[in-house]
């Protein structure tokens, strides 16, 4: 990234070649549909060029990335009338209990980390992932789906490590019980 | 502490963020909580849930990615081989170098007379074939000789033995002269018609 600041395209071709899947996926996660993530994952790499005279080696450059990724994914949301905050599938207080109606992969002698998901469920959870709220479904996909930690994901998204560690906890609580209505239906 | 108390640092547990102090509060709760153990299983496959969500790179989204970049101006120039600065500086570099090779090759021709040493092959001719009489072989150069002595040969074909050629060639051989140290083979020191060899 410092050559490409200094003016060489060729490193910004090797930046591109190392992050451009990363880039992709998390634009497809964020948006949750092909014609979307590709507008998104365009306008990525367009902020990624033009921010690179402001980038300074102060912070992982894969989190400076992904700082870039999420506005530029928010705003293309906002533009396209999609990327409000959503109303919470969950009402406070609601799946205290901790039981939700949802059979997902894992058989309890098998880690559920390990199985692959039938097609059936993927989009189901696709469905549920992209109606989380954009600040909750950021962090649950950065954290789960990218591998940061919740020290960068609260760099990246300008908030603390405890409310990381909240938001990701009532992600999955959205997603559980979106998905438990699913299987209700 | 609650159930509900404790399904955030669940959630934290399974990301591995969860202090070892809070570790091992889930992890005593979980022991005499059925409910939770069966949660604490279904956050971990829900986290999974997000990499299912793969996406793939679309068609020659290179292509149309660096289109972009260029048709905004977001991306330096692809470096020249020689650039325009450069192109300006060949014309005055290309005389100083043609300068350099001329004034080397020329010194062979501008240098003073090299007072024989030691060993120093000198020409020694006999009519006609006698270099010209303006030159002086003692102000020639050792490859000065040779060349000369070569230029004889070619001159009166019949001094050239045939017969002694490779024999001759030896005498040519770099550090041959009348005080080698390893004189040529059969002790000749004079192979061609024309070139002795004094001390």
């Amino acid at each position: 990234m410092l050559l490409f600041r200094e003016g060489s395209r060729e490193a910004f071709e090797e930046l591109f070649s190392r992050h451009h899947r990363a880039v992709v996926r998390f634009a497809w996660r964020m948006t949750g549909d092909p014609s979307s993530a590709e507008e998104a994952a365009q306008e990525i790499f367009l902020r990624i060029a033009r921010a690179a005279p402001t980038y300074r080696p102060t912070a992982k450059f894969t989190t400076w990335m992904y700082t870039i990724a999420r506005r530029a994914t928010l705003n293309y949301l906002r533009d396209t009338n999609d990327g409000g905050e959503k109303v919470p599938i969950l009402s406070e207080g609601e799946g205290e209990d901790g039981v939700y109606p949802v059979q997902l992969p894992g058989p309890d002698d098998r880690n559920p980390e390990q199985v692959v998901w039938e097609a059936q469920l993927t989009e189901r959870f696709r469905t549920a992932l992209g109606e989380l709220p954009e600040g909750y479904r950021a962090a649950f996909v950065l954290n789960r789906g990218d591998g940061l930690s919740y020290e960068e994901v609260a760099q990246v998204l300008g908030v603390t490590v405890q409310a990381v560690k909240t938001r990701i906890f009532r992600a999955r609580e959205m997603l559980l019980s979106r998905l438990s209505k699913d299987v209700s239906a | 502490m609650g159930c509900r108390d404790i399904h955030e640092t669940i959630s934290a547990c399974v990301d591995g963020e969860a202090s070892p102090g809070e570790a091992a509060a889930v992890r005593e709760h979980l022991a005499s909580c059925e409910r939770c153990r069966v949660l604490e299983r279904q956050m971990r496959a829900v986290g999974a849930g997000v990499r299912q969500v793969r996406g793939s790179v679309p068609d020659r989204f290179r292509e149309k990615v660096f289109a972009r970049l260029e048709s905004e101006g977001a991306l330096p120039k692809r470096k020249k081989v020689f650039p325009a600065a450069w192109r300006w500086a060949a014309v005055p570099l290309a005389a100083a170098a043609g300068l350099g090779l001329f004034l080397l090759t020329s010194r062979e021709t501008v240098r003073g007379p090299v007072p024989p040493g030691p060993g120093t092959a000198r020409v020694e001719t006999s009519a006609p074939h006698a270099p010209s009489p303006q030159v002086d072989p003692a102000a020639l150069s050792t490859e000065d000789r040779e060349m000369l002595a070569l230029l004889d040969i070619l001159e009166d074909p019949a001094a050239f033995d045939a017969n002694d050629d490779a024999e001759g060639m030896e005498l040519l051989a770099p550090g041959d002269s009348a005080d080698s140290p390893n004189p040529p083979r059969g002790g000749r020191s004079e192979a061609w018609p024309g070139i002795h060899s004094v001390s």
